[in-house]
């Protein structure tokens, strides 16, 4: 393996201007974008949105593939608990939001474009792929993407193969539309428990898969650096990892937060819609994605606007991103090896068809679907999981840790 | 007195102060309550009334906007939703809401024999007035109104959003069966192209897809196989009626004018269309509501009309369909 591209500063004067400079653009962009129309507004607001979003997951190292590899290989349960927390949260918090907006979970009656999808094999499948994908890259999408602002090698690679792979997505779609998913029920679970029914069982569930997780890790749970009080303040918000129950109970809360105002946290919308305006501009696309843009998750659209909601979020969550990797000294860019390059596309690749055909990735999917009470969500958890035990090895075996 | 018992009594007193200047807000507040007024004559109430008549027991609003999920980030404190893609069309045939399951809307919001309803919908209130349509065909007609600019205007306005969905005791009501001098079949459109009876078509349509040379505005799902435009019929497009930085219709001087100059005065009746009904209706509203000329919408439209076999088209660009 080369060594790592050493930035040869001569303090850390250097990453911390760029740090400002880049929040100064973030804040300013903020601004300029919510002074003007509503439309604009939600462009502004998007684009905070985004911004925290990154901090937190680059801060509380939230990412699907480590935090479940932590406990699987170390038995630490922080990341998972983190991650199971955001979950829970999340519940609450749209129960809230959705139940102001439709008080009685009537039939045939969705909350408005909450991500809940069809539920067959062909989500399972997808889910699955995901999660091989995820393993095999490292991380999933939305991780790359924070990971982008560390200056991972693998990361570009791993989007760029995700790009790919939701041009495969968009050529097996009709087919697998027509034989499986029109006639798949979309189910959402307040319609058959009650909102509070909903709750109820959202929350047991999760604390099952806690205990399961915390008995798995057999009592080793390490503490956090903040709980230990050997760190200032400064240090613990900008340089030592977010406690999980921090970076839990952050992530819920944005989930509500950015649905009550603009939209579920999604981060594969802006990608898919590149991948489908550059496949119809090449005339690879069939002519019409039956039902695709009837459903809800992270849909794709043909590219009309420069600015869109989720493209300000994407730029958002990287910026952030990379201006807590400098401040936090985490910004260790290297040079890819063949390894990396091979991991990151083959990955990518599998997780851009997996998000395409499950419309949404393990933000849009799991972690939006299961706070709007949508089934989706949970097989995309079931199944991902699985997806990424069988990967892990193969990650093992091609990129020693 | 100890100095603590001298802090307690400025505590009371601030507090005292605080309360009588919440008093006072409250009552300055009351007089906006007592503002309430009946609406005003016409077909259109402005956003400084509504905001008036907020709690007015005999106004239900109504937001029909064209985007789902944009009522619930934000309307109009207690308006009704209305989904204009299954609330007010028959789910199943191409036809407007069934009069049991449109009684049924209304009787769930709460709309009595008295009550004045007032639409409006994202825009340029689009849809709002399509609403308007379908309500007037059920009789309610003149208690029926568009809330002036819609949404646009409202927001411009920085006028107060709620998110909470409201709920109204129900009501118990009967409607008339659907007027259908309102609405303009195809075989009504023929009888004036034949030249068997006298109207002016409204195509209210871009001029591109008059001319023929766009079948349908890009990624549009309701196509015709031929483009075009009826015989003999006037293009005004739908856009023209209202000021693009309000939303607001224009004045009935400019609205006369504007129609006057493509040959429509009101002397003749009016049928309007454009691709699947919808738009139509804010013309339809404009020229029936606000001019008050014999106006029939014909909702089956370019997608009926573009796709019947053996009727006349003008086709001035000469696109031939080529199956994409």
């Amino acid at each position: 393996m080369p060594p790592p591209l050493h930035l040869a500063l001569p303090s850390r004067l250097l990453p911390i201007s760029v740090a400002l400079l880049i929040a100064a653009l973030l804040v300013g962009g903020t601004l300029a974008l919510s002074a003007g129309d509503a439309a604009s507004r939600a462009l502004g607001l998007s684009l905070a949105l985004g911004a925290v979003f990154g901090v937190i997951l680059q801060r509380g190292r939230f990412c699907f593939v480590c935090n479940t590899r932590d406990l699987i290989d170390q038995r630490d349960p922080r990341g998972v608990l983190a991650i199971l927390l955001a979950l829970a949260v999340g519940v609450a918090g749209y129960t809230l939001v959705v139940g102001a907006w439709l008080p009685v979970p009537q039939p045939e009656r969705l909350p408005p474009d909450a991500h809940i999808g069809p539920v067959s094999w062909v989500l399972a499948l997808a889910a699955f792929a995901f999660g091989l994908g995820m393993a095999i890259s490292g991380s999933c999408i939305s991780a790359h993407l924070y990971r982008l602002g560390e200056g991972s090698p693998t990361s570009p690679f791993a989007l760029l193969g995700t790009w790919l792979g939701f041009g495969l997505g968009f050529l097996t779609w009709n087919t697998l539309y027509l034989a499986v998913i029109a006639e798949a029920p979309v189910i959402w679970l307040p319609h058959h428990l009650g909102y509070a029914g909903t709750l109820a069982a959202s929350l047991a569930g999760l604390a099952l898969l806690a205990a399961a997780a915390l008995a798995w890790a057999g009592g080793r749970a390490t503490h956090d650096a903040a709980a230990t009080g050997s760190t200032s303040l400064a240090r613990a918000i900008l340089v030592a990892r977010w406690p999980a129950a921090v970076t839990g109970l952050a992530i819920g809360a944005l989930s509500a937060a950015s649905y009550l105002r603009v939209g579920p946290l999604g981060v594969t919308a802006e990608i898919g819609s590149l991948a489908r305006s550059a496949a119809s501009g090449w005339n690879i696309l069939p002519d019409t994605l039956h039902g695709l843009d009837g459903f809800r998750g992270c849909a794709t659209v043909l590219k009309e606007t420069l600015l869109s909601e989720n493209g300000l979020f994407v730029t958002g969550l990287v910026g952030a991103s990379l201006a807590s990797a400098l401040l936090a000294g985490q910004f260790a860019p290297r040079r890819p090896t063949v390894r990396d390059v091979l991991a990151g596309l083959s990955g990518g690749v599998l997780m851009g068809w997996g998000a395409m055909t499950a419309l949404g990735c393990t933000v849009g999917v799991l972690l939006s679907g299961i706070h709007a009470g949508a089934l989706s969500g949970w097989v995309f958890l079931v199944a991902s999981f699985f997806g990424l035990l069988a990967g892990l090895p193969l990650r093992r075996r091609w990129v020693p840790v | 007195m100890s100095l603590s018992r001298l802090g307690s009594i400025a505590t009371a007193g601030r507090l005292a102060l605080a309360a009588s200047t919440v008093c006072a807000a409250l009552t300055l507040a009351t007089p906006i309550a007592s503002a309430q007024t009946s609406p005003p004559a016409g077909p259109l109430v402005d956003a400084e009334w509504l905001s008036k008549n907020l709690d007015n027991p005999k106004v239900r609003v109504f937001e029909v906007s064209v985007d789902p999920g944009v009522y619930e980030r934000g309307h109009i404190p207690g308006a009704v939703n209305i989904n204009w893609h299954s609330d007010l069309v028959d789910p199943v045939k191409r036809d407007i809401v069934a009069p049991a399951a449109f009684e049924a809307l209304l009787e769930k919001a709460g709309v009595d024999k008295d009550t004045t309803i007032v639409l409006y919908g994202d825009n340029n209130n689009w849809f709002a007035a399509w609403g308007g349509w379908v309500f007037n065909q059920y009789g309610l007609g003149e208690r029926v109104k568009l809330l002036d600019g819609g949404r646009k205007y409202w927001e411009k306005q920085a006028l107060p959003l709620d998110t909470k969905a409201p709920s109204y005791a129900k009501t118990d009501i009967t409607l008339p069966p659907a007027k259908p001098e309102l609405r303009a079949r195809l075989v009504n459109v023929l009888e004036v192209v034949d030249g068997k009876k006298d109207a002016v078509i409204v195509d209210i349509r871009s001029p591109d897809e008059y001319s023929g040379k766009l079948f349908a505005p890009e990624g549009s799902k309701e196509l015709s196989i031929r483009a075009g435009h009826v015989p003999g019929a006037k293009n005004v497009p739908w856009s023209k009626a209202v000021d693009a930085e309000t939303g607001k219709f224009k004045s009935k001087e400019e609205l006369k004018k504007l129609y006057a100059d493509a040959g429509i005065d009101g002397s003749k009746p009016v049928i309007v269309y454009c691709r699947i009904g919808e738009r139509s209706s804010h013309t339809w509203y404009a020229l029936s509501r606000i001019l008050g000329y014999e106006v029939k919408n014909y909702d089956g439209s370019w997608t009926e009309y573009g796709n019947s076999v053996g009727v006349p088209v003008i086709n001035l660009a000469g696109t031939v369909w080529q199956g994409k």
